[in-house]
């Protein structure tokens, strides 16, 4: 099983969150971060905005199911045609094992099975 | 290392970490996250979604709402990584939707900032 973090603008977190869903990709957690990139923020002015505002977007999905979800995430995070700076990024590292709280289930790769505690 | 990220329930944080601490795990990390799960409450039209039956599924889509749930990060080392994904569990579990996820990621590494230790050294519970 892979996790997909994504930071993307919050302005497109509404329509991410809807193809996602649109897909069979109902369950994720949303946090608000703020972060800069390599363009080091926002100079506007004399002012430098290092900290801009985003949304950490966090979801768990099979190894199949990977380029489907970035390419999900992908499609709808982008600004204009072809994208631009800020739009954000994904991040995927493994999980080792996914455990149902309210039924105790555990998934790995291996398959599904209930443990007792 | 394991890394154990769980996403529980608002009004169980203060039980979790009394059980976590009563199991000799003292060190966390806690936020507030938004989060939705499948999206439903109804076992029922869960068990019907499973099955492929349209209905169900057409039921299931239209919810979007996100619900606030406390996200708490654990770095333990190998061995106990069981032993404190079984507290979680025990301390949350109500057997209705909701009650949370957990993962279990791999850690590479760790350091401690303060002396500079690495790897397993660097965690509170040996």
């Amino acid at each position: 099983m892979l996790m997909i973090r994504a930071i993307v603008r919050p302005e497109k977190v509404d329509v991410i969150l809807e193809q996602l869903m649109s897909e069979g990709f109902p369950a994720v957690t949303k946090m608000n971060v703020s972060g800069r990139g390599k363009q080091r923020g926002i100079k506007i002015g004399d002012i430098t905005y290092d900290e801009l505002p985003k949304e950490l977007l966090m979801l768990v999905v099979p190894d199949a199911d990977k380029d489907l979800v970035i390419g999900l995430i992908m499609g709808a995070a982008r600004t204009g045609d072809r994208g631009s700076y800020g739009d954000g990024k994904i991040f995927v590292s493994s999980v080792d094992e996914v455990y149902t709280v309210s039924s105790g289930i555990r998934e790995t790769n291996a398959g599904t099975q209930e443990v007792s505690l | 290392m394991k890394e154990i990220l769980a996403i529980i329930r608002m009004n169980k944080i203060n039980q979790t970490k009394k059980a976590l601490i009563e199991a000799g795990i003292s060190s966390m990390h806690a936020r507030d996250c938004l989060g939705r799960g499948k999206g439903l409450v109804d076992v029922q039209l869960l068990k019907g979604a499973e099955q492929g039956y349209e209905e169900a599924i057409s039921q299931l889509g239209n919810t979007q709402r996100l619900i606030s749930k406390r996200m708490i990060a654990i770095v333990v080392p190998d061995n106990l990584a069981n032993k404190t994904v079984s507290v979680i569990i025990a301390a949350n579990q109500t057997g209705k939707s909701g009650d949370g996820k957990i993962f279990v990621l791999p850690i590479h590494d760790a350091v401690r900032i303060r002396t500079g230790e690495l790897g397993n050294d660097a965690l509170d519970e040996a």
